[in-house]
């Protein structure tokens, strides 16, 4: 799901899947409240029924992205994804719980999960950040930033943030700095989707059709 | 990862295949609480789809035919004095005769491993372009070919589903492939060349006369690349599978190729069907004459039902007696009937024939000119993405999980739960089965039928045209009478079913004998089995036959059309699914999983249209996206825009 583009000077337009992926209760489903809820709570609607929510970034004067934010729905609890799920994502954040060392020991699980079943069209993993959530409860036995750093490195995490979903801590952060990832990938593969005679089954296709006669 | 499920739920679902996972999407979608369990590691039961080295695990795990050791029936204990227990079965049944064949050398091949996740790039960062990206492709096939016997590069072999594996560059893999293709074209009608037009990405080079050959270590170690499905199905453009899918949104996870021809075998040659109108006209095999009573006959079948003086007097005939009175060439009369109709020649009657052909032209031109479609990733995607569609309204999913046992109430004769491997009783209101799990005492006075299938990987088409990147549907009709009628599917590379310079060949027909016994007389005329040099030099001529690089056969169950009142005494309240039929399309599975969801659910819609997701879009700067600006996406997979979305709601 390489982003579209229109003409090389008019305003580009980007559409990335990110998965959020990480153990019950890591936060995963609050951070993507936070961070795409934060300023129209009034519109919120329950998560139940809906397998994505959409942030729209105007990331620069040309460039428009569509971030739509998959989070794994009744599925985590025993670990069983579809490929659905994973199948044509450009980025992830993996999520821990900071104050529970179990879930950052499972950490390295779900990056290989996450390698296993999706690559970048070029055959790379996709760009995956690695998030210390609910650092607002912190105490001072976890791990040491130069420690995180080295993981990261170790375990292919192109970077990591201490975050909070309840104070609003790095989270556009990590989400700016995960898309800038994306955003180079897509740059050096800019091409790569032309096949064109993929279809996506419309709702309406006959409507479609006679819409695009009459033009 | 490691607590209990919880032991209560509406429904519980057991077993993963297309029909057991659209009633608990249906079921969870109209607010039940739901819980789906497989027993295998894998999703899709017989409906599944794996990598080669999936399938490679399958194959030997159903040759093993591992006995599973007799459990120490401790979950006895578990049933209470007024209760009863259904115990229901470990040991998979359903596949036989599982036999797989190496057509290339084996040899070196012994070490290498599915390129997994660790891949060949180790930069990450992004910063690479896409020459260098090339030319460490290059470069790791070359290591490869040194290394073969050491690991190649980093491997991590477990892998069920690859992704979006297509678009290595353009280029170095073409060389692999391309071989007389350029000058191949005799049959290829107007519907080849307008598909060519945006299908041909990788085609035309004209390269080294000497091909360069798939070995069996590229095989295993692009092993992910391929989808292999254990059945093999197309969606008919207008059947009940697209219907539902787009009427359940569940569209929205999946992708679609149309097939892009129709083809025949006939006289010992593979020629193209031409089924439009468009393809008739251009059709170089037809004569003029020949076109204008193909047309008159089909616009005939179009509205068949109007004139039934035309046909009345052969109502009882056969369908193929029916043509030979028709104004119709042998040639156009093998045609309609294997290819169109898709009838048996020496069962189907006439109202049959003209039935399935008006339903086979009513398809055309919805998606495209063939009235099929086939899922990218392969067939088992549809069964995921259904599951998905459960889960994200609540559905509860755990594989690798086996079931002991239904608890049935005595006094009611109602199921009420189920006690899984752990022991743990979960309690349930309605329980459907998918039926390979069923007991042997439970199904002692059932008569099973088989279905015969062959999957094999060869290195060509078998109407070789410009472009490689060709869906074809072929039905092979018997050679004998009494002889099943064998469809096969061809798929090419950009269905990501298969890895470049390969194609996918999957072969159908309903038993007679063992699937090998079956299918190899075929095979044998439309491809080449025996190792490749002598025969090339004795073939010199254009009409060389593709060649097998590796096949596997198997017998599946076909447990389609059993009545469930010849189960040995099932509680009301838990419904049966049937495996996969023998049938090309999917209507069966479809009609099934709806019967049951309204036996269980009587007032619940089927499935309706969830929310769009679109409808809690955030926008940081505070306008929602209706910007028409936005609605002309360049980007061909976007999902729904909103203006559709809104059409959409309309749409029940």
């Amino acid at each position: 799901m390489a982003g579209g583009g229109g003409g090389a000077a008019e305003c580009r337009e980007h559409l990335f899947k990110v998965l959020v992926i990480g153990e019950l209760g890591v936060g995963k489903t609050s951070i993507i409240k936070r961070y795409v809820h934060q300023l129209f709570s009034q519109h919120y609607r329950a998560t139940i029924g809906v397998d994505f929510a959409l942030k729209v970034l105007h990331w620069d004067s040309k460039t428009l992205v569509r971030l739509q934010l998959w989070d794994i729905a009744g599925q985590e609890r025993f670990g069983n994804m579809t490929r659905v799920y994973y199948k044509e994502a450009v980025g992830a954040f993996v999520v821990f719980d900071v104050t529970r060392g179990s879930t950052f020991e499972a950490v390295s699980k779900w990056k290989h999960d996450l390698d296993s079943k999706v690559l970048l069209p070029n055959g790379s993993p996709i760009p995956a950040v690695l998030l210390a959530n609910k650092c607002d409860q912190k105490k001072d036995n976890g791990q040491t930033p130069s420690q995180m750093d080295q993981f990261c490195r170790e375990g292919g995490f192109v970077g990591w943030f201490e975050t909070s979903a309840k104070d609003n801590i790095n989270i556009d952060e990590a989400a700016r700095f995960l898309v800038e990832n994306i955003l180079a990938n897509y740059r050096s593969f800019p091409n790569e989707d032309n096949d064109v005679s993929k279809l996506k089954l419309d709702p309406d296709p006959l409507k479609a059709e006679s819409k695009s006669q009459c033009c | 990862m490691a607590d209990n499920l919880p032991s209560e739920f509406d429904v519980a679902v057991i077993g993963t295949g297309l029909p057991e996972s659209i009633i608990a999407a249906a079921c969870s979608r109209s607010g039940q609480r739901v819980l789906h369990v497989d027993l295998r590691s894998y999703y899709g039961g017989n409906w599944a789809s794996f990598s080669f080295s999936g399938l490679l695990s399958w194959i030997k795990e159903k040759q093993e035919k591992t006995e599973v050791s007799e459990e120490s029936g401790d979950w006895r204990k578990l049933i209470l004095e007024t209760e009863e227990a259904i115990s229901l079965s470990k040991k998979d049944t359903t596949i036989q005769h599982v036999e797989d064949v190496c057509y290339i050398s084996q040899d070196s091949a012994e070490d290498v491993e599915e390129a997994g996740a660790l891949s060949k790039l180790p930069d990450l960062g992004g910063s690479v372009t896409n020459e260098t990206a090339q030319q460490s492709e290059k470069g790791c096939l070359a290591l490869d070919k040194q290394l073969l016997g050491t690991k190649g590069c980093e491997m991590s072999p477990e892998t069920i589903a690859s992704n979006d594996l297509e678009c290595t560059p353009e280029g170095e893999d073409t060389e692999v492939i391309s071989e007389r293709e350029s000058s191949y074209d005799a049959t290829s009608g107007h519907s080849t060349l307008e598909i060519e037009k945006t299908d041909n990405a990788s085609t035309t080079e004209v390269s080294n006369l000497e091909p360069k050959k798939i070995t069996y270590s590229q095989i295993v170690k692009e092993g992910r690349r391929f989808n292999i499905d254990l059945v093999s199905k197309v969606l008919y453009s207008r059947g009940l599978l697209i219907d539902l899918l787009i009427k359940s949104n569940v569209s929205r996870y999946a992708e679609f190729k149309n097939a892009t021809r129709i083809l025949v075998f006939r006289e010992g040659k593979v020629e193209q069907v031409p089924c439009s109108r468009a393809d008739v006209f251009n059709s170089k095999q037809l004569t003029m004459i020949e076109k204008r009573m193909l047309m008159k006959f089909l616009t005939f079948c179009l509205e068949y039902e109007q004139h039934p003086d035309e046909y009345q007097d052969y109502k009882d005939s056969t369908f193929s007696q029916y043509l030979k009175t028709q104004k119709l060439t042998p040639n156009l009369q093998h045609f309609i009937l294997h290819s169109i109709a898709m009838v048996s020649e020496s069962d189907s009657n006439t109202t049959d024939g003209l039935k399935a052909t008006k339903k086979f032209l009513h398809c055309l031109g919805r998606y495209g000119n063939t009235p099929f479609l086939f899922p990218l990733y392969g067939q088992g995607e549809i069964s995921q993405c259904f599951c998905r569609m459960c889960a994200v309204f609540g559905g509860t999913y755990c594989l690798r999980h086996s079931i002991q046992c239904l608890v049935v109430d005595k006094e009611s004769g109602r199921c009420k739960a189920i006690i899984d491997h752990f022991g743990q009783r979960i309690s349930a209101n309605y329980f459907v089965v998918e039926d390979s799990y069923l007991s042997e005492e439970t199904c002692t006075n059932i008569c099973y039928r088989q279905i015969s299938r062959a999957v094999l990987i060869t290195d060509q088409s078998v109407l070789k045209t410009q472009s490689d990147q060709q869906i074809s549907v072929l039905t092979v009709p018997p050679v004998e009478p009494g002889q099943p009628v064998v469809y096969v599917i061809e798929l090419c590379s950009s269905t990501m079913t298969c890895m470049k310079g390969t194609y996918l060949v999957h072969l159908t027909c309903s038993s007679t004998k063992t699937a090998k016994e079956d299918l190899e007389p075929v095979i044998q005329k439309l491809f080449i089995l025996n190792d490749a040099k002598e025969t090339e030099s004795e073939n010199g001529g254009g009409l060389e036959k593709p060649r097998v690089l590796w096949a596997v056969y198997f017998n599946m169950r076909d447990s389609a059309g059993i009545d469930r009142n010849s189960y040995d005494s099932l509680p009301p309240n838990v419904y049966i699914c049937s495996g996969p039929d023998c049938a090309l399309g999917n209507d069966y599975a479809v009609k099934q999983a709806e019967t049951i969801f309204q036996e269980m659910f009587p007032k619940e819609e089927f499935c309706p249209p969830p929310p769009n997701p679109e409808d809690i879009v955030y926008d940081g700067d505070g306008t929602q996206p209706e910007d028409p600006g936005f609605s002309i996406s360049p980007e061909p997979e976007a999902e729904p825009l909103p203006e559709e979305s809104s059409t959409e709601e309309h749409n029940e």
